[in-house]
This record gives structure tokens, C-alpha cells and sequence, in this order.
């Protein structure tokens, strides 16, 4: 298949319907519109269905309805339509129904701006619904990871039954790259679906809910998930690392498109002779636990500097993992403002003493 | 009135891409390379280098009205396309030339982001200032009726993509009167709905049902940004050449990245060639700027 030039938006889209999700329910807003743009045209020539909700809430359950059908179905927003999924997200992660959900981040907090920003990390991998679940986090850094983690996603909703969450910064939905879909998409072994509820005839009948009156019932429901998550955190973890050598005397942490202006301003300092390294996680939840500790260990590494375009919510996560063995900076811009390379090097450049 | 913008040698013959005939006339020529206008340099020094290079071999393009109304599906690279050619006719035309941005469907790279290199270049930007700059509202600036009705100097209106970006010209097309602007369907093969003739024809009759003005001519732009080859220039000029064919429009103008352009031989090309300067950037193919100062 020849290589398309697709907007970052079109490409989760088109990825969607390359592994045959064709049911999508979506509200507009800026700046993930075009997936539902996209997919008004292309689903009804795939025989799929897209409904335009009346707001995010009614989205939410939507997916928890047709989720429980087994057939693979999805949503996109932006960050205020996100918040207003939560309680179903919690609801769906409750009842073990594989739901892929993309979240395609402006600036926040409140109605915000429409420009770019990854201020929704805590939403999305702490939580953000209520009780004790966790989200697969993906975060892709190009368009082509959009639409390979977008590939992804399907497949572990449906291996763990658990709703799944891209998240990607305004400009990952709306920047236009070259992107390249499978030719002929074929699942890997995934477990059978055989909790979908497609009628009794000849079973047993059976529930999908996340009500557990019964206290029992319910500590046994929260363990079965934490298993689960346990298993996620041994077998998902998924990161990225860029020029790190044992040369490095600083260590990167960025996600998403801050990653690739980090990958730049490495290439900048390294012709000024300062060795810098990326760590880039891509999956959120797991976080890369110790595989951040393993390099932060390392003894040529002096200092650690995490960028985000947020106030610093990753960071949170980098000190936890980084266990307190080597200093950690922060450099952060909100509102939809981008650190450009510039920045990003004079981050650098302070927190190695270098300048002032 | 008519541009004449397509020197085929420095004596001043220029080559009428309408009916076909050489002719020699006088008109306003400077060599790109002299230009020493604070602000230009880099773009006059790109224009100049096919022509360094090959000769007087290619075309530029030009334009019978003063009104020219760039539209295209999302992707087509309408923006890059409007403000290169702004650039260009500002640098060979004397009169005032203005872009209008029309762009009310994309939020992000639109061509308000170029607004400062443009002005100082003497372009008169339209386009909301401020907050407004970057807002998701269908936001249509009064003063673009007045403009676009006094027919002043050059014009130029980038369009947002697809029939839902050409609502807002749909609004504003009784401002315009037939014959007395060009629209330019601008075509990139490599983007999914206008890869081949009947997706090109079917966005482009959407685009007119939407804007309720009829194209008058097409535009080759195909490109996949950085990884654009001759290959995939060549690919959308086939493509052009049967949108042509099937609608009976004349391809006004293929446009490419300059840097891919000097690898090819653009005497094949056959049709007026407008060399692109990459403006609207990824955040990581710049040193500053981003979202700010507009």
C-alpha cells in the first residue's frame, strides 16, 4: 500500500477501521473533529456506524452498551469531552469491556484552548473515574505510532477486556505526516469473546455490570482487576530510548511530541559537545518503571530533566521511579504553548550548571 | 487585468499558458538574486535557483484576474501553496497584494501563522489577531466582504479544506463576480479522498455545491511534506492532467518544494511551476516561535 500523507486525526481513524472497528460514537470538539469527519465518510463504505451523541456522557455509555456486543468499538475527544466520560470509563473498566478511547489533548484546566497540551496525564493514568482501576495508557510521538498504538490498542482492550486510552497532544492529531497502513490486517491469537452478550440460546444467560451490592462480590471484582493490572505491568511496558550512550551526563524524560523537539535539541547540544540522552515512555500505564531506574542509575548520568508541556505531572512519575538517586529538573510550558528546541537546550544547559 | 509573470528569458518574452503563443512584452522583470528587500532574501534566493540552474526553462505561474481563490481538500497543502504564492506575486507585483485567511475549520497551520514574515514584506494579512487567532469559531472578519468587493491590488483568499472550509466562501460569494476571479482546485494525490480523478472530481463538486462559485482552473501540489519525491510530483501532475481532461479546467500551476524541484528536470513538467519555501513548520523543525505573537 503506498504511502498516504494523513493528518494525525485521519490516520487513528483510518487505523480504527483497518483492524474493523467500525462502530464509533463521538461528540465534535477541537481538536480531534476530524476523526469523526473522516469517519462520516468512510463508515458507511465499510458497513460501520457512527453516532453522533448529544454530549460525552452520552458517548460514554454508548460504548458501554455496544462494548458489551464484543465488536470492537471506540470514541475520540479532546480533554473537556474526555472529563465528561470519566464515570462511564469507570463504569466500562468495572465491568471488564474492552473499549479503546483516544484522547486528543488541548489546554486545559476548564473549557481551556484549543491549542496543544499534555495536561491530562494525571487524568488519564491516575485515574479521573472512580475506584480502584487503572487505564492502558499509549502515547504516540508520530503519526505513523498514531496509528500503530491505535492498531495496539484494540488488540490489548481485547486481550486484558479492559478499556484502553491513546493519548497524543493536539498537534499529534492535527500535524500532517506520511503513514502506512498493514496491507492485509490479521489479529494476533486474542482469547475468545465468549462474555459478549449476542443472546441466550443455548447458554447460560449472562450479565456485564460493574454493580456488586454484595461486599464480597465486590472486593473479589477489585481483585480480579488488580490481577489483571499486574499481569499489564509485567508484560506491557513499552518505551523508547534516543542517543543514550554512557557518554549522556543528562538524562531527557518526554512523551509525545515533546519527545521528538527533545530529539532535536539532543542533536543541537551534541554538536556543542553535550551529550544528552531520551528516555521516551510509550506506554503511560505501565509506566517503565524500572527500566527508568535502571538508566537513571547509571553512573555517567549527573542530572535528570523531565519536559512536558504541562505544570509537570510525569515528572511525578520520573521522582517516584528515579527514587531519589540523581537530581530531577522540570521544564514545562501550558496553554499551547510549545517548548521549542531553544528551550529545551537552555533547560538543559541550566540544570548542568552550564549557564545561569 | 493581467500578470504578466512568466519570463522565459530576461528580454522580456513570456509564454501564455491560455492560448499557447510566445510573445515578447515589457513588463516589470527583476532577477530574484538582486533583491535586497530587508525580509525577502531567503525566499527571493529559493525562487531564483531553478531558474539558476535550468535556465530560463519553466514557467511561472499566472493569473488573468486579481482575485485568486485557492481551495482544496484538508491536506492539499493549500496554506503552504497560498503563502508561497502570496510571497512570490508580492515580490513581482507593485501593487498592494493581500491574502485573506479564510481558513475557519483547521485550528493549527493556518496561514495567519506566517502573518509577520509576510508583513514585513508589505502583504496586507487578513485574519483574526489575538485570542481570536486561535479560536475553534467560525469566525468571519466583516472587512473581508469590503475587500474582497473593492478589488484592490492582488488578492488572495486560502480557503479552508473540503466543503465544510468552503461554506465560508459560500457566504461570501456574491461578492465575486464571473470572470473576475480565478478559483484553483489545489490536488495532492498522496491524500486519501483526492488520490485519483473520481475522488478529486466528487471534492471538487462538493467544494463548488458548498462555496457556490465554479473552479476555473487546477493545481498540482502533491507532496508528502519532507519525504516529497520527483516521483510523487510527477505522480500528481498525471493525476492534474486527467482532473484537467475530465473537468475541461486548465492546470494553472504545479507546486513543489523548491529543494525537490533542482533535482528534476522541469522541462518535462510542461506547466507553470511555482517553487515552495516550507513556512508552516512542526514544532521541532524550529528553534522559536510556535503558538505565539499572533
Amino acid at each position: 500500500m503506498a504511502k498516504k500523507l494523513m493528518k494525525g486525526n485521519e490516520a487513528i481513524a483510518e487505523a480504527a477501521v483497518c483492524v474493523g472497528a467500525i462502530n464509533y460514537f463521538a461528540y465534535p470538539i477541537t481538536p480531534q473533529s476530524e476523526v469523526a469527519e473522516y469517519l462520516a465518510r468512510r463508515l458507511p463504505e465499510v458497513g460501520g456506524v457512527f453516532i453522533q451523541a448529544e454530549s460525552e456522557v452520552a458517548v460514554g455509555n454508548m460504548l458501554f452498551g455496544a462494548a458489551c456486543s464484543g465488536k470492537r468499538v471506540f470514541t475520540t475527544s479532546s480533554s473537556p469531552g474526555i472529563s465528561l466520560m470519566q464515570e462511564a470509563i469507570s463504569y466500562m473498566a468495572g465491568a471488564h469491556l474492552p473499549v479503546v478511547i483516544v484522547n486528543i489533548m488541548r489546554g486545559g484546566p476548564g473549557l481551556g484552548g484549543i491549542l496543544p497540551a499534555q495536561s491530562d496525564y494525571f487524568q488519564a493514568v491516575k485515574g479521573g473515574g472512580h475506584g480502584d482501576y487503572r487505564l492502558i495508557v499509549l502515547a504516540p510521538s508520530s503519526v505513523q505510532e498514531a496509528v500503530d498504538l491505535t492498531i495496539l490498542a484494540f488488540q490489548l482492550a481485547d486481550k486484558y477486556r479492559a478499556p484502553v486510552m491513546m493519548i497524543g497532544d493536539g498537534m499529534i492529531g492535527q500535524m500532517m505526516e506520511s503513514v502506512e497502513f498493514p496491507a492485509k490486517y490479521q489479529d494476533p491469537p486474542l482469547p475468545p469473546k465468549d462474555w459478549a452478550l449476542g443472546g441466550a440460546r443455548g447458554r447460560k444467560p449472562q450479565v456485564i455490570k460493574s454493580l456488586f451490592l454484595d461486599p464480597i462480590a465486590l472486593e473479589k471484582n477489585n481483585i480480579l482487576l488488580a490481577e489483571k493490572y499486574k499481569v499489564i505491568r509485567e508484560n506491557e511496558v513499552r518505551y523508547e530510548l534516543y542517543k543514550v550512550n554512557n557518554k549522556n551526563r543528562l538524562l531527557l524524560f518526554a512523551y509525545g511530541m515533546m519527545a521528538r523537539i527533545c530529539q532535536t535539541a539532543i542533536d543541537e547540544l551534541e554538536t556543542e559537545g553535550i551529550s544528552v540522552g531520551l528516555f521516551r515512555p510509550i506506554s503511560l500505564f505501565p509506566f517503565p518503571e524500572k527500566e527508568v531506574y535502571r538508566e537513571v542509575l547509571k553512573d555517567n548520568i549527573e542530572r535528570l530533566l523531565t519536559v512536558e508541556m504541562s505544570m509537570g505531572q510525569m515528572v511525578e512519575d520520573i521522582e517516584r521511579c528515579s527514587k531519589g538517586k540523581k537530581p530531577l529538573g522540570f521544564y514545562g510550558r501550558t496553554g499551547g504553548i510549545v517548548p521549542m528546541t531553544e528551550e529545551v537546550k537552555g533547560a538543559v544547559k541550566k540544570e548542568l550548571g552550564l549557564v545561569k | 487585468m493581467i500578470f504578466f509573470t512568466i519570463p522565459l528569458d530576461n528580454q522580456g518574452h513570456y509564454f501564455n499558458i491560455n492560448d499557447g503563443k510566445t510573445r515578447q512584452v515589457l513588463f516589470d522583470y527583476r532577477p530574484f538574486n538582486k533583491v535586497k528587500l530587508k525580509g525577502i532574501l531567503k525566499v527571493a534566493a529559493m525562487v531564483s535557483h531553478p531558474m539558476d540552474k535550468h535556465g530560463a526553462d519553466f514557467l511561472y505561474p499566472s493569473f488573468s484576474s486579481n482575485t485568486i481563490i485557492l481551495v482544496g481538500g484538508f491536506g492539499s497543502g493549500k496554506t503552504e501553496v497560498a503563502v508561497n504564492l502570496t510571497k512570490f506575486l508580492a515580490l513581482r507585483n507593485k501593487e498592494q497584494v493581500t491574502i485573506i485567511d479564510l481558513d475557519l475549520v483547521n485550528p493549527y497551520f493556518r496561514s495567519r501563522e506566517a502573518k509577520d514574515e509576510m508583513e514585513s514584506m508589505g502583504i496586507r494579512v487578513i485574519a483574526p489577531r489575538g485570542g481570536n487567532a486561535y479560536a475553534d469559531l467560525p469566525i468571519l472578519l466583516p472587512e473581508i466582504r469590503g475587500v474582497v468587493e473593492k478589488r484592490e491590488g492582488l488578492i488572495i483568499l486560502d480557503v479552508g479544506g473540503d466543503e465544510q472550509g468552503s461554506r465560508a466562501l459560500g457566504s461570501l460569494s456574491s461578492a465575486f463576480i464571473e470572470g473576475q476571479y480565478e478559483m484553483i482546485m489545489i490536488l495532492n494525490s498522496r491524500r486519501p479522498f483526492t488520490s485519483d480523478v473520481n475522488g478529486s472530481l466528487k471534492t471538487m463538486a462538493r467544494i463548488e455545491n458548498a462555496g457556490h462559485l465554479k473552479f476555473t482552473g487546477v493545481a498540482s501540489n502533491s507532496h508528502m511534506i519532507e519525504e516529497t519525491t520527483p516521483d510523487i510530483i510527477m505522480e500528481g501532475l498525471l493525476l492534474a492532467n486527467e482532473v484537467s481532461k475530465a473537468s475541461g479546467l486548465p492546470i494553472k500551476f504545479l507546486s513543489a518544494k523548491g529543494e525537490v524541484l533542482r533535482e528534476m528536470n522541469l522541462i518535462t513538467i510542461g506547466v507553470p511551476v511555482l517553487p515552495l519555501v516550507r513556512s508552516m513548520l512542526k514544532p521541532w523543525e524550529k528553534k522559536t516561535g510556535g503558538f505565539r505573537g499572533v
